[in-house]
């Protein structure tokens, strides 16, 4: 401690130094800091100003009003879009989230050469285009709904619930398996030793613990299915829409201003949702900073 | 109990993604069918190979590398920030804040960009009446508005890895480079950038793929322009009906794509032997001074 303070007393003035060049390019980094901010969020805020337009196109702005939002409300196929958009995304995430989970946990708790091999099967599966999985996926729908008589697989919401599960599965997979690697698998051991038996184990020991992971994995699989508009344009079925297939077409037509205005809503919907789970997490203990990187699966 | 996933991804990924490779060695029989199999033959290939669609591949090649190194670029010195210099209490909801974009839906984010950079959008306004340029502006269904579009919409998957890179670097390196001598600039390359190295080729990994199939920024923000290699696959499979030469073209596509990682990777692994040779020889010299 002694030795620390006059070393810092003897060098003084090299610090302050160093500080003043530091101050300097800190500033020069919090500009780009706010730059960046302003990049990202430009055109969600354009989205939610223009959500207020009056005018018959979203693209030139009339005047401000509620209009939008009226013409959605009066509006049944957007409406239908917006609503399987979310039947698919919670049945994809509950798939995803179960698959994941439970892959996840494997990958971290039970090694051998598989984990090798099924963890290259997900960096496949995260790397391949979205469009590759779309045309491979059209054909084997097709195949199997019609060619070999299993119906469910012409049905639109199947199709898109399946799509969107994959991808997300991948992802679930990881983001537990990460946060099962970071945490000591005594805890189940010294459970085992309690005389746990190994269903109440993994009920009241693993899953709460790989629970922020999760729920994470769960929410990040949701947005990623409302997000979906490649794969979803190449299977989707007359009947089922989902939203940004809806969006993709109008804006071949015409652009209304009540795309803007579910965007906003859905847009403030899930920041509830975001807020939600982070409430949860930071119950569970979790620091502002350990909840982004879940919730980021970093 | 991975076997669940493992049947889920061989019944969903891997049996799709090989019948497209068989498709793409099958035919199209009549104008009513979109495909058939048998009389295996590369002609598909060769109609995807066809001179006509060159200009839409050397494009799509051109979107990806120079979107993904705009994003690596604006990316590293915010995430360097991010990870290192800002205040750990804002950390978390900063970095949150890096994935807001993520919760609009992407089709919808691209059509917030062509409001803003339209001629009669705000944009146009205000760069106009700043005087910067006298007539409204023309960005608008260009490569460069494709450019912007694609930055924008990847730019989250460069800044997570770096942002993890950095954030996993131990200050301690850096307070050792400087007590070694090393300014900030030559700490920053050669301790920081080189630790923070396996984030900076994920980053370019998850840019780089996706973007390369990726067709729909260029439909919003391109116009007839901005042609993909994506949205060629998409047209054979949707107006073309001719799936034997989408599938080859979906084929050309994931080949491309392996080919210019193998390339990238084979020329990062050189440029780093010869990075690590020659500091090498600088520190034996000093060892034996």
């Amino acid at each position: 401690m002694t030795t620390m303070e006059s070393t810092r007393a003897a060098t003084k003035s090299p610090i302050v130094e160093k500080r003043k060049r530091r101050d300097w390019t800190n500033g020069l980094l919090n500009v780009w800091g706010v730059l960046m901010y302003l990049f990202l969020f430009a055109p969600i805020f354009v989205i939610i100003a223009f959500s207020f337009n009056t005018g018959r196109l979203l693209t030139s702005w009339n005047g401000f009003g509620f209009e939008g939002y009226e013409a959605f409300f009066n509006n049944p196929n957007a409406q239908r879009a917006v609503w399987v958009s979310v039947q698919a995304g919670f049945m994809a995430a509950l798939i995803a989230t179960v698959l994941g989970t439970m892959a996840g946990i494997a990958l971290a708790r039970r090694p051998g050469k598989w984990v090798g091999i099924f963890l290259a099967l997900v960096a496949v599966v995260l790397v391949t285009p979205e469009i590759v999985d779309a045309v491979g996926l059209l054909p084997w729908y097709v195949r199997l709904g019609e060619d070999w008589n299993l119906v469910a697989f012409g049905n639109g919401l199947v199709r898109l619930v399946i799509s969107h599960a994959i991808f997300a599965t991948a992802v679930v997979a990881l983001i537990v398996r990460a946060r099962l690697a970071g945490l000591d698998e005594a805890l189940e051991e010294s459970a085992a030793d309690l005389y746990a038996p190994p269903f109440r184990r993994f009920t009241q020991i693993t899953l709460p613990l790989v629970m922020p992971a999760v729920l994470a994995g769960a929410l990040l699989s949701f947005t990623l299915s409302l997000d979906n508009t490649i794969i979803s344009s190449f299977v989707s079925t007359p009947g089922y829409t989902p939203w940004p297939v809806y969006v993709f077409s109008s804006l071949r037509s015409a652009l209304r201003p009540e795309i803007a205005s579910v965007s906003t809503l859905m847009f403030a919907l899930t920041l509830v949702a975001i807020g939600l789970v982070a409430l949860v997490l930071r119950r569970g203990g979790d620091s502002s900073g350990d909840i982004a990187k879940t919730m980021t699966g970093t | 109990m991975a076997w669940p996933a493992g049947l889920f991804f061989i019944a969903f990924f891997l049996i799709p993604v090989a019948v497209i490779v068989v498709i793409s060695f099958g035919y199209k029989p009549d104008i009513f069918s979109t495909y058939a199999l048998g009389n295996w033959s590369f002609d598909n290939y060769r109609t995807a190979f066809d001179p006509v669609y060159a200009p839409t591949l050397t494009n799509t090649l051109r979107v990806a590398l120079i979107g993904t190194f705009i994003c690596l670029i604006i990316a590293l010195p915010f995430s360097y920030w991010l990870a290192v210099r800002v205040n750990p209490r804002w950390r978390g909801l900063l970095l949150g804040l890096v994935l807001v974009p993520f919760w609009t839906n992407f089709l919808v984010r691209t059509i917030g960009w062509q409001l803003i950079i339209s001629p009669n959008g705000f944009a146009s306004d205000f760069m106009q009446n700043v005087g910067l340029i006298d007539q409204p502006l023309e960005l608008l269904y260009t490569r460069g508005a494709v450019q912007l579009g694609v930055v924008y919409n990847y730019l989250p998957l460069m800044i997570l890895p770096l942002f993890v890179a950095f954030d996993r670097l131990d200050p301690a390196m850096r307070e050792a480079s400087k007590d070694l001598g090393a300014n900030r600039f030559k700490t920053f390359t050669q301790v920081s950038l080189p630790l923070a190295m396996p984030g900076i080729v994920a980053g370019m990994l998850l840019v780089f793929i996706p973007l390369m199939g990726d067709y729909i920024t260029a439909e919003v923000l391109g116009g007839a322009k901005g042609n993909m290699l994506g949205q060629l696959v998409a047209v054979w499979f949707g107006s073309g009906q001719n799936w034997p030469v989408g599938s080859a073209t979906a084929v050309l596509l994931m080949a491309l794509i392996l080919l210019t990682v193998g390339v990238f990777g084979a020329l990062g692994l050189i440029l780093r032997s010869i990075l690590r040779a020659r500091r090498r020889v600088e520190i034996v010299v000093k060892e034996s001074a």
